[in-house]
């Protein structure tokens, strides 16, 4: 389960700095804690855009209602991970 | 990386704590065809959006409509032309769901009893002498009558070239009937002779507006970073224009790339069912265009590109505050 999550981290984190074209950071050095919006500064149409992306990936939706509180890498794959798992 | 808190102090970084998670998602809503005044210049008329659609007059459709509104994400209605204060019923669909925003002239006072925290912004146009030659008539007159000291109302003061040298005096009027101001320019659609506007005209408004705001700063709602965005129409070296604005009705928003835009923006016709280009005139030409809010939400969704010094994130965070305001988000 921790490897697992521990994946799904790195691939989201990979997600969101090629999407949103992060510059300086690569996927190990990417805090899976920092608060993408008070932080990175994500807004929205980012959110939009990142859960498209992870929905080709994972095959799972992003209801819009749960962005608000997606607000760390962490906090998203431990989403995808609950999703995958209960077969949503 | 850089991280927001590592180019704020913790006052900038609080401020920007406070809007950041505000999501705000509006959509602009035409009311009526109808205005009980014909400006020169007012893009509704102008580009023939009164005839663009035939104006949905069943009060219970305008209730069903608002709240598919509501479902499709909306959380801000701006309510605008012809004249909405027409339509008093049809405003109040709005107003019991949503957060509501009222443009208007102001000759009719919005109902407190009935609308008691609805902002309204009230148009304005520049001096009596402008608002004459522009409008037929003084406005500020009687909306300033009406709207005295009410704080859920403020001018939206359009300025023209004409008013260059004697914008003080508009302001100094508007703070002794206690209300708020917001500046934006007139766009010249029907091209009024003398109010189109030339580059070192536009130079010496943008001086202008900041000396208000720093002469006026209880009175204007505004910020340098805007002052600078509108009359230059450039922002972090990118030029304002049709592959740039975020105000485009999304359902009809084929560009490619597809700019940073307001997510699920329409602005919509009043039969309801017909949407307009974009959140002013069809006709206008997109790089002349000085449209306030446009520039504003321009700012707003380009949030990531200003995080690259203090001074832009900072500018960043100080328009966002100024639309927070003008819609009632955050107190003046």
């Amino acid at each position: 389960m921790t490897t697992d999550i521990n994946q799904t981290i790195t691939q989201i984190t990979e997600i969101i700095i090629n999407e949103l074209k992060l510059e300086d950071v690569t996927p190990q050095t990417f805090d899976p804690d920092l608060d993408l919006v008070d932080e990175v500064g994500i807004d929205s149409m980012d959110l939009a855009t990142i859960a498209l992306v992870l929905r080709d990936v994972y095959g799972i939706r992003i209801e819009e209602d749960d962005y608000p509180k997606l607000t760390t890498v962490r906090i998203i794959a431990e989403y995808i991970d609950n999703k995958l798992t209960s077969g949503e | 990386m850089i991280t927001v808190s590592s180019l704020l102090d913790d006052h900038w970084y609080e401020r920007y704590r406070k809007i950041s998670k505000l999501n705000i998602r509006s959509s602009i809503y035409d009311v009526t065809d109808r205005c009980n005044l014909r400006c020169k210049g007012c893009f509704f008329f102008s580009s023939g959006e009164h005839e663009a659609a035939s104006e949905e007059k069943d009060l219970g459709k305008w209730h069903v409509f608002v709240e598919n509104e509501m479902a499709r994400g909306v959380n801000l209605a701006i309510l605008i032309g012809g004249e909405p204060t027409l339509c008093l019923d049809r405003i109040e669909a709005f107003y019991k769901r949503l957060p509501t925003f009222c443009a208007t002239n102001g000759l009719i006072k919005v109902p407190r009893d009935r609308f008691p925290d609805m902002m309204v912004g009230l148009s304005l146009w520049g001096d009596e002498k402008d608002e004459k030659i522009l409008r037929g008539q003084d406005t500020f007159k009687i909306s300033s009558a009406n709207y005295e000291g009410d704080p859920h109302a403020y001018y939206l003061y359009t300025i023209t070239p004409k008013q260059l040298g004697k914008t003080e005096k508009i302001i100094k009027k508007i703070t002794d009937v206690g209300l708020k101001v917001h500046m934006q320019l007139l766009s010249n659609d029907e091209g009024v002779d003398g109010f189109s506007w030339k580059p070192d005209e536009l130079v010496a408004v943008r001086a202008e507006m900041d000396d208000m705001l720093d002469k006026y700063p209880r009175t204007v709602i505004s910020s340098k970073y805007y002052h600078e965005i509108i009359t230059t129409g450039v922002m972090l070296g990118r030029s304002f224009g049709w592959m740039e604005c975020p105000s485009v009705t999304e359902p009809i928003d084929k560009r490619s790339p597809r700019p940073k835009r307001l997510t699920n923006f329409i602005r919509w016709a009043s039969d309801l069912r017909t949407m307009h280009r974009c959140c002013t005139s069809e006709t206008r030409d997109c790089s002349t265009c000085k449209d306030g809010a446009a520039h504003m939400s321009w700012v707003m969704v380009n949030k990531r590109a200003h995080i690259k010094t203090t001074e832009d994130l900072r500018n960043w965070i100080e328009v966002y505050e100024m639309f927070a305001k003008l819609y009632q988000f955050i107190p003046w």
